[in-house]
């Protein structure tokens, strides 16, 4: 365990009615840092944030929570399946989906709710802070019905912050928002959090909140951690089809591989400058198996030459700020190489039908068995 | 019960088979038969208008169609037979306006058969019908409806295809519950001596003293009612197509004004034959009969009507609360089971759980003063059977399904996340019931404690028989003046009965009002 680090879950497994939905998971937080925990649903996301907080019980594995920002120091939590801590010691915040706040009390009081056993002076100080940071002056005796959704939410923000924790949970946080509102809510959020220096952990399935909001991602597929990482290096190298899928780092085209050579729909080329492999990652070694490379749509060059046969369809265009977003399939339909929607943006106008050549540019050739 | 049955030999049970009770049987069946008809003639039909088309007066019809389930059905039998009797003002006045001498010069209906008996508990239960199916169709998603304009079906065609194969179950659910209502009824089918289960149980027990035999009969009775439960249960599985895309506009059947005028007739009528009749002839019995000596002579069944009626609703409401924040809360794999269990009371009726009770108290008193008699203690005598004890423990029984209901409403009402929201802020069990679910539900436990302890005033079967001696409830006091046919003496009471009927109702009203 690393002297900065908040949590640590090791070889943590849960299971809810008979049904193991974690299993082996593995993830450090270190003080400060801010992780995004993003999957497809029902993969086991929330039933991780839920087992940090205390509301699952571990089935096996050990949970640490620190305290005091070091697993070195005195005040660290250890969880086990034996060991069981309740929600309420665990000096844990959390701000759910639908923000829970009590509906018969006014913010003022729902702030209040987590530090009424301080003296009223410094329960009075912090709400003020906090009201003033949140901008929810002239709002403390509304009830939560009285407010917008964005109101909403910086109550649920400033209830979850007043108690001081060190580690703060959001499930789902922005998903009630308008998509306008959203953007401009995730980055003060985040100030909000680095300003405090707390550490945070929330889930989302939405891509675009997790690279917007977070330091690090942890991509979950089926009750396990795919890969952890920061936003651009899982980018750049996925482990596995699934997180590049879950992601849509790109497209995927089909190939096989022989003579160091790729054979496609779109042609054979050389496979040779293939750099990342890794365990998940197939070589490129020969394998007449059909493998997936992922295509990112910058690496697809339109060639306008009305001498080379055309090898896509163009399937569907989609008008975007940058220009044009086309789906493609293969002409050749039969094959085992034949695909389907590949993407590829361009600011020339194509015909929905049209038939067209593109090629693939050389680059770091990352290729994937399903 | 059951075992209390088989296991003693009973000469009046054989006897009471070869000699009436097909009759009792076959009775009590077409009586329930009647009264579903009759209650899904009545409640379906208004529902229907009231929902599906431009009925004249909805608005007012829309609640006014749920005002006669406050009136108990013996006071309607009872003030029925007083006007269409022999003796009452109506033949009285057709005698005089065709000359008519006798009975055989005519024919008119008499009301105290089997056929009265049913129409008399539709006109007061069809409301049951009404209520549910216009829930089921005010909930039903308006697009399902639009989508059978859009594929061709006109707006009759719509409601038939769509609209009410959705409402079946509701319907289903309603027509059980009339049935079992039906089936428990003693008061009205008394007081018209139809001979029913119910009765022959009351008359085999405290008529002949053969409990043995009353525990048969109950048998068969427990068993129907097994039959309706099972099908309600049934009936409710099947309850899955609710919208969640309430107060929708709901496109209605355009009537012609001469439709308008039948079809708004035909609710007014329900109106007027459930409640309005009845509650105005008693009014018009107390303003000419009630005096300040008939008003204090109420005074003592009221205060213990409202005696036993307050311990009942605390003990029911404060359970329901146990177990719904139970089944809530705890992480057991049985925590349904208390909530679910206590609500079967709802089925029994009054007198075959005043029967059990008795049966089973009875012999635990036994037992209690034995063992004071050991201790060389004073003997508490019939601390159980002969207090208001088996009373409230009755009312609790039979009536917990309601606060259950309502409770267990009122706790789905509050967001999962508020359970542990709580515990995020550092609040343990104690501070989060006490500052957060006590308060948001304290409505449905105000609810829960009023509807409990309505019905409770009202109960008249199991009070009738689990009262200790010389103890007097307003129901019983009021079914006794009606048994010697001189109800006049206690309208006063029958119409504070009625009025404690109207508060669930107005609720119920504004519950659906809000949803």
């Amino acid at each position: 365990m690393g002297i900065n680090e908040i949590l640590s879950v090791s070889q943590l497994s849960v299971e809810l009615q008979k049904k193991t939905i974690l299993s082996d998971t593995n993830l450090t937080l270190c003080s400060g840092e801010i992780l995004g925990l993003v999957g497809p649903s029902g993969c086991g996301k929330t039933t991780l944030l839920n087992t940090i907080a205390g509301f699952n019980v571990v089935t096996t594995g050990t949970l640490n929570i620190s305290n005091d920002n070091s697993m070195a120091g005195d005040d660290v939590l250890t969880i086990t399946a034996s060991n069981n801590i309740a929600p309420e010691h665990r000096n844990i915040g959390m701000i759910f989906q639908d923000y829970a706040l009590f509906p018969h009390l006014t913010v003022e009081k729902n702030i209040w709710f987590g530090i009424d056993k301080l003296p009223k002076s410094e329960q009075k100080s912090r709400t003020n802070k906090l009201v003033k940071l949140l901008k929810l002056t002239n709002l403390e005796t509304r009830y939560p019905h009285q407010l917008s959704g964005g109101q909403q939410q910086r109550v649920a923000i400033a209830r979850a912050l007043a108690p001081r924790p060190k580690l703060l949970l959001l499930d789902e946080p922005f998903s009630n928002i308008d998509a306008r509102l959203r953007n401009e809510l995730m980055l003060e959020m985040r100030q909000l959090l680095k300003q405090l220096k707390i550490s945070a952990i929330f889930v989302t399935h939405n891509k675009d909140e997790v690279f917007t909001f977070a330091d690090k991602i942890a991509v979950m597929h089926e009750g396990k951690i795919l890969q952890t990482g920061s936003p651009a290096a899982v980018c750049q190298s996925p482990n596995g089809w699934q997180v590049a899928d879950f992601l849509q780092l790109g497209s995927w085209l089909p190939v096989q591989v022989e003579n160091e050579q790729f054979q496609s729909a779109l042609g054979s080329f050389s496979s040779i400058i293939t750099s990342t492999v890794n365990e998940n990652v197939v070589s490129n070694k020969v394998n007449q198996q059909t493998q997936q490379l992922l295509l990112k749509p910058q690496a697809i060059e339109y060639y306008e030459d009305e001498n080379t046969k055309p090898n896509v369809r163009v399937d569907n265009i989609a008008v975007t700020e940058q220009g044009f977003h086309y789906s493609l399939s293969s002409i050749e339909s039969n094959s085992v190489l034949a695909f389907e929607q590949l993407s590829f943006y361009s600011d020339i106008l194509l015909n929905l039908g049209q038939l067209i050549t593109i090629k693939i540019k050389p680059h770091n050739y990352q290729v994937f068995a399903l | 019960m059951l075992l209390a049955s088989l296991g003693s030999s009973s000469d009046l049970f054989s006897h009471l088979w070869q000699t009436v009770l097909p009759d009792y049987i076959a009775n009590t069946l077409i009586l329930g038969v009647l009264v579903v008809l009759l209650s899904l003639v009545f409640g379906a039909l208004s529902a229907t208008f009231v929902v599906h088309t431009n009925v004249l007066g909805k608005k007012y019809l829309r609640w006014l169609l749920l005002l006669p389930l406050a009136m108990p059905a013996y006071l309607v039998a009872y003030l029925y037979t007083d006007i269409f009797d022999y003796a009452g003002p109506i033949q009285r006045a057709l005698r005089a306006w065709f000359g008519w001498q006798s009975p055989s010069d005519y024919w008119f209906f008499d009301i105290r058969t089997l056929p009265g008996a049913a129409i008399v508990i539709s006109l007061v239960l069809f409301p049951y019908v009404y209520m549910l199916t216009r829930t089921a169709f005010e909930q039903q998603d308006q697009n399902l409806l639009r989508a059978g304009r859009l594929l061709g079906l006109s707006a009759k065609q719509s409601f038939f295809n769509v609209a009410l194969p959705l409402a079946r179950p509701a319907i289903a659910v309603s027509a059980s519950l009339v049935l079992m209502e039906t089936l428990a009824d003693f008061a009205t089918v008394n007081y018209f001596a139809v001979n029913t289960l119910t009765t022959a149980i009351y008359d085999t027990w405290l008529g002949y003293g053969d409990l043995a035999a009353a525990n048969a009969l109950a048998s068969i009775l427990m068993l129907m009612i097994l039959f309706v439960v099972v099908a309600e249960q049934r009936a409710r599985a099947g309850q899955g197509h609710q919208s969640n895309r309430p107060n929708q506009y709901i496109e209605v059947i355009k009537l012609s004004f001469a439709q308008q005028i039948l079809v708004s007739g035909f609710c007014w009528l329900l109106v007027f034959a459930g409640f309005v009749i009845p509650f105005v002839l008693l009014i018009l019995m107390a303003v000419e009969n009630s005096n300040m000596t008939q008003f204090m002579a109420l005074l003592t069944p009221s205060l213990n009507s409202i005696e036993v009626s307050f311990y009942a609703a605390s003990i029911a409401t404060g359970l329901a609360l146990l177990f719904g924040l139970y089944r809530r809360l705890s992480a057991d794999k049985w925590r349904i089971l208390p909530l679910n269990l206590a609500g079967f009371g709802y089925a029994v009726p009054g007198t075959v759980l005043a029967m059990v009770l008795l049966s089973t108290f009875g012999p635990l008193d036994g037992y209690i003063n034995d063992i004071a008699n050991y201790f060389e203690l004073s003997s508490p005598g019939l601390v159980l059977s002969g207090t208001i004890f088996a009373v409230v423990f009755a009312f609790v029984v039979r009536f917990a399904a309601i606060a259950n209901g309502t409770i267990a409403s009122g706790i789905e009402q509050i967001p999962r996340s508020v359970d542990f929201a709580p515990a995020s802020l550092g609040a343990g069990l104690g501070k989060m019931l006490r500052k957060i679910h006590m308060p948001i539900l304290r409505p449905s436990i105000w609810v829960a404690w009023l509807l409990v302890f309505i019905e409770s005033m009202k109960e008249l079967p199991a009070v009738l028989l689990l009262r200790p001696f010389n103890f007097e409830t307003l129901s019983i006091q009021i079914y006794q003046l009606i048994s010697d046919e001189i109800l006049e003496q206690g309208a006063l009471g029958a119409i504070l009965i009625v009025l404690l009927g109207l508060v669930p109702i107005i609720w119920l009203n504004r519950s659906k009002e809000l949803t």
